[in-house]
């Protein structure tokens, strides 16, 4: 799959969100796409699933079979759990019985009966996923999947995407939390400055030498900072002082 | 069942349960109450059945609006990974499905309300006309559905002049510029609404299918 020259903007009257963007993905490729907030991740992996459409450039060769679970699960619908992915499986022309599958998969077999707007956010974001896994895609796109899941599902997820994988199809996920980071083969991408550009692979501990930095600086820039070293591949822990006390 | 066939009955069930439905449906009994206040005299039943189609398009509209915007965007999106360009079929005939129902209703309300028994020619009058104007109500509804126009505000205002452009431009004769509701009437009260009627149905469904057409090419690029 390729994503050719790819530019993009929401309205003639807005900014570029992406400007002669070029990605390609083999199958069996896990792509972690990383990024400060409001570059344009979620742009790419709308891009990515055929959801909007290139202004200029285009998508080649998209898998025929997409996945996609968005960022936050649409909960505010007149349905249960279990009607919810019925009327999915349907639309997916899959058999009923991959509800079950991925239900116990997720850990949320004792939310089949709840109505979805009484979900938790966790809990909806697993009815996303399990809407995204049902017609086993051939390319599967997760914008921040591990939000608000819980430790189960965290370490069962990686699993489920190293299956995908592995019966070649496409996974791009974005991830702010680094859950992926220690995914085997993992290939990462950063979206800055309305370009895609290939990271690095993650250098695994014992490989090369790790140290640790001490750095001080204003709360507001925090959350900026640490995304874009964990972006850069660093393992970043936010650990809240005041000031005074990091300047020292 | 086909997957836009699946998702088709996936909206109506949202729309449905949402009880969104409702709203459309109040107004059109409400329309209907005063429309029917009265027995439609021998005679009139043509006359009647016009004004009928003619009165229920803005109800329809706001009903493919309704359905149309009853999911959430995100949920759309959802759609649209699955479905790919065919996504947009689906809610058309969600939406469509939906204002048969109406329609159905409002001719039941009519057909009832005669004073004499209804003829063949009256009934079949009845459904060419309400199907012409589930047809308005439909591409109304949906050119002014969320996906084209963000702000609830201004489709609102969109629907309500869209509607009376309609009605002024086909008061003022022209049949071919616009859905030619007004002319409907003016021949059923005349008396010469069946003299042609592959031209006017060719007249009230040219726009609808420039609607229709323009929807789908909007779409492509307003998820």
């Amino acid at each position: 799959m390729r994503i050719a020259s790819v530019s993009f903007r929401y309205g003639r009257r807005d900014p570029w969100v992406l400007s002669d963007a070029d990605l390609v993905l083999d199958p069996g490729d896990v792509a972690e796409v990383a990024g400060p907030n409001g570059t344009g991740k979620s742009t790419l992996l709308r891009l990515a699933a055929g959801l909007l459409r290139p202004v200029r450039g285009r998508v080649e060769d998209r898998p025929r079979v997409v996945g996609y679970a968005p960022e936050r699960f649409p909960a505010d619908q007149p349905f249960t759990v279990a009607a919810y992915l019925r009327h999915m499986a349907a639309v997916r022309r899959v058999a009923q019985d991959a509800i079950g599958h991925w239900s116990e998969r997720l850990g949320m077999d004792h939310l089949l009966g709840r109505d979805l707007p009484d979900l938790s956010k966790g809990s909806a974001h697993k009815v996303g996923l399990a809407q995204a896994l049902l017609a086993e895609p051939g390319l599967l796109v997760l914008d921040e999947p591990f939000a608000g899941l819980d430790a189960a599902t965290r370490a069962e997820l990686p699993r489920i995407i190293a299956e995908i994988s592995a019966r070649g199809g496409i996974v791009v996920v974005s991830d702010h939390q680094g859950d992926l980071r220690d995914f085997p083969g993992l290939r990462r991408f950063e979206v800055r400055d309305r370009a895609v550009r290939e990271l690095e692979p993650v250098e695994k501990a014992g490989e090369a030498p790790l140290t640790v930095l001490e750095v001080a600086v204003p709360a507001v820039r925090a959350a900026e900072l640490a995304d874009r070293l964990r972006a850069e591949g660093c393992t970043v822990r936010v650990t809240a002082r005041v000031a005074r006390e990091a300047a020292e | 069942m086909t997957p836009v066939i699946a998702l088709t009955r996936f909206r109506v069930a949202g729309y449905v349960a949402s009880h969104r439905a409702l709203q459309p449906l109040l107004a059109l009994l409400a329309l209907l109450a005063i429309l029917y206040a009265g027995a439609v005299p021998a005679g009139q039943e043509i006359a009647a059945t016009a004004d009928s189609a003619a009165m229920l398009v803005p109800v329809l509209a706001w009903a493919a609006r309704g359905l149309l915007d009853t999911e959430p965007d995100e949920q759309r999106a959802v759609a649209l990974s699955a479905l790919g360009g065919r996504e947009p079929v689906s809610g058309l005939l969600a939406a469509f499905a939906s204002l048969l129902v109406l329609a159905a209703i409002a001719e039941a309300a009519l057909l009832a309300r005669l004073a004499g028994s209804p003829t063949l020619g009256v009934l079949l009058t009845g459904v060419w006309l309400h199907l012409l104007s589930v047809a308005a109500g439909l591409v109304l509804g949906a050119l002014t559905s969320r996906p084209i126009l963000r702000s609830p505000a201004v489709s609102t205002m969109a629907l309500i002049f869209g509607y009376l452009w309609m009605l002024a431009l086909s008061f003022a004769g022209a049949r071919w510029l616009t859905v030619p509701v007004m002319a409907w009437m003016r021949d059923a009260h005349h008396g010469v609404l069946l003299e042609q009627p592959l031209l006017l149905t060719a007249q009230s469904l040219l726009w609808p299918a420039i609607g229709l057409a323009a929807y789908g090419w909007l779409r492509r690029t307003r998820p």
